[in-house]
């Protein structure tokens, strides 16, 4: 059991280390320095404008804490296929499992240690906490939340329950009322109930191993909810296979390709403006994007920077609607259809070019907000305008030819 | 409407899985090509609609190639897939609307197929369901209505009896027959020999890639030197027992 858990261990760990190299190859790494840049200058500027101790200061660390401590689970790296090859290994998968839970303790630490350093800066000013308390404070989020990882692994036999009360929910109450308590009087409480939770909580999971019966669909079920929430983050950046998206039928904005005329001409347009408003998947990236792109644009003061997140964002969105074309061109029957590839490029670029335009519409109304009619706006709005050009006569043609065969 | 295969080689990548396969479907004809898993009906059939390109040979529709008018020659062809293939993003009645929309079909008309042959399956009421919701048969359904909707006067269906309820198995023969008696032809590959074997005209034996033996059940019982009483099972299993 241990040496499958280890093969799979590495098997996974190419994978991610595949797309991780895949994401930071690309133009995103700029966008992600700009944005961790714009945040820091605004996190360091709204440092700046607190002088003292503030009212809400402690109630958003602990909210931001207990929100950070929800981050990572146990990663099982269980397959389908594994409720029927392996049923009859069941009671081995304890030893498998708890390879597993030593694995994923990697994540939630350095979650925490992050969130904790950065929220220190925050918290000894707005909160008026000592450095000392933040401190053990953080060790114990840590150790309480080693422990809670026991609960993860409870879930997968059935049996996180205190009687009838779900074991999850109780443990994030006592972490609520522990941070409390902690940030507020007393910071060692958060380390002595993390010890003690954690001590507990192993200790119950150890009968597991004798009396434990897997819940077979529950574990694979959620393993694979989560496999899907990491590609689907891996796929804003990149293409990733085996990632189908949610399908929502959105009735209301059938006013949108109402206009689209039933013709042979408009095959590709009728099929790409639908799947693009009822998949969840690119329609939620392209508002991701530009909502984020608009609130930058209101909030930065610097031209420069908002010219970069101008041009970078309406790029960016562009880039991303590549794989959807490609999805499309995946599909059997459309290929038999008599209807030339020029036509599907063509029809392609409609699209992207009336999303883009919308795009570069609202970054235009915050750029206004900011700059107001001045030469500044003008640049910004006209950089963004190029880019838009750029990406549906020049780019989007040459890239898109690659999917189509 | 005819159909000619002529030397055909071809299969994926550099293997060739297909060698030299010769073999006609006639106007009016009901074709069922027959053979084991692997044997090579279903890159045939990728060949036929034009998703593999031969690598020698030949594939003729009524005398024109895929090469010399790709529009006409995928409009005379309608294809019904072993596995439904069908956009997660379309509803029922807009899967309809596209494929008219690519054939350039008659809108009125074609409705007008379809909806009797949503009836015919039951999938009269489901017309804004996703393919989300339907069942594989369902969606088997659903590709054989957008199949059989079309006027193509070719028409080749992969494995259809396999997931088909009974009934709805009944009513696609029934629809092969009205097709056939409008001249049109069609080739089916399927593994359910007792069915093809009363419904068919004539039979392609595929085995390694090669024809072995093509014709009506009596010509076929005469190749392989078998009894007046044997049937396409008999035929069938003395074929795959050459191999041994």
């Amino acid at each position: 059991m241990l040496k499958l858990w280890n093969e799979r261990l590495r098997r996974h760990q190419l994978n991610q280390f595949k797309y991780l190299r895949l994401i930071f190859n690309d133009n995103f790494v700029l966008a992600f320095i700009v944005l961790i840049g714009a945040l820091g200058f605004w996190y360091s500027n709204l440092l700046g404008t607190i002088n003292g101790p503030i009212i809400l200061g402690k109630p958003i660390v602990i909210l931001l804490l207990f929100l950070a401590v929800q981050v990572g689970g146990i990663a099982t790296l269980l397959e389908d296929p594994d409720s029927t090859f392996l049923l009859v290994k069941e009671k081995e998968f304890y030893k498998y499992f708890r390879a597993a839970k030593k694995y994923s303790v990697f994540v939630p630490i350095v979650t925490l240690m992050l969130v904790n350093f950065l929220l220190s800066a925050f918290a000894s000013r707005a909160g008026g906490m000592k450095i000392i308390d933040i401190v053990v404070l953080a060790i114990g989020l840590i150790i309480y939340k080693l422990g809670f990882l026991n609960v993860n692994m409870m879930e997968l036999y059935g049996q996180a329950k205190f009687g009838n009360t779900s074991m999850r929910l109780v443990s994030n109450l006592l972490l609520l009322i522990s941070l409390i308590v902690s940030t507020y009087f007393f910071s060692w409480l958060m380390f002595i109930v993390g010890i003690i939770y954690y001590l507990y909580l192993n200790a119950r999971t150890k009968t597991l191993e004798t009396s434990g019966q897997l819940q077979w669909k529950y574990a694979i079920e959620t393993e694979n909810q989560r496999m899907f929430r990491i590609k689907r983050f891996y796929n804003l950046f990149t293409d990733v296979p085996g990632v189908n998206s949610k399908i929502k039928r959105r009735k209301w904005l059938d006013g949108l390709y109402n206009s689209i005329k039933p013709v042979n001409g408009n095959t590709y347009l009728y099929l790409f403006a639908r799947g693009f408003v009822r998949n969840n998947e690119y329609i939620g990236l392209f508002l991701r994007l530009t909502i984020i792109q608009a609130i930058m644009l209101a909030l930065i003061d610097s031209f420069y920077i908002s010219l970069v997140v101008e041009m970078l964002f309406i790029y960016l969105v562009g880039f991303q609607l590549k794989p959807y074309f490609k999805e499309v061109m995946q599909n059997l029957m459309q290929r038999l259809y008599p209807i030339s590839s020029k036509t599907k490029i063509k029809d392609f670029t409609k699209l992207s070019t009336f999303i883009l335009l919308i795009q570069w519409i609202i970054s235009a109304l915050a750029v206004l907000y900011k700059f107001g009619f001045s030469i500044n706006s003008v640049i910004i709005i006209v950089a963004g305008l190029a880019v838009l050009f750029f990406v549906n006569y020049f780019y989007m043609p040459r890239q898109l030819k690659k999917y189509l065969d | 409407m005819t159909l000619e295969v002529k030397e055909l080689t071809g299969g994926y990548g550099q293997v060739s899985v297909l060698k030299k396969e010769t073999f006609t479907v006639e106007s009016g004809q009901v074709v069922g090509l027959i053979g084991l898993n692997g044997a090579g009906k279903s890159t045939t059939i990728k060949h036929i609609i034009g998703l593999l390109n031969p690598r020698g040979g030949q594939i003729l529709i009524d005398g024109i190639s895929l090469h010399d008018d790709v529009e006409k020659y995928r409009k005379k062809i309608a294809y019904v897939p072993e596995m439904p293939i069908l956009y997660p993003e379309l509803t029922l009645r807009e899967h309809i609307d596209l494929t008219i929309m690519a054939y350039d079909l008659d809108r009125d008309k074609t409705w007008e197929n379809a909806n009797k042959l949503l009836k015919t399956f039951r999938l009269d009421n489901k017309l804004d369901w996703f393919p989300q919701n339907f069942s594989k048969g369902m969606k088997q359904k659903v590709m054989i209505v957008c199949a059989f909707m079309t006027d193509a006067s070719l028409f080749i269906i992969d494995e259809p009896f396999t997931g088909l309820d009974p009934l709805a198995v009944n009513d696609l023969l029934n629809i092969v027959e009205t097709k056939k008696k409008a001249g049109c032809s069609v080739l089916m590959s399927t593994h359910v020999l007792a069915t093809v074997q009363n419904h068919a005209d004539k039979f392609v034996l595929i085995n390694h890639g090669q024809v072995r033996a093509d014709g009506t059940l009596d010509q076929l019982k005469a190749k392989f030197n078998m009894q007046k009483d044997s049937n396409l099972d008999d035929i069938y299993l003395k074929m795959s027992n050459e191999d041994l």
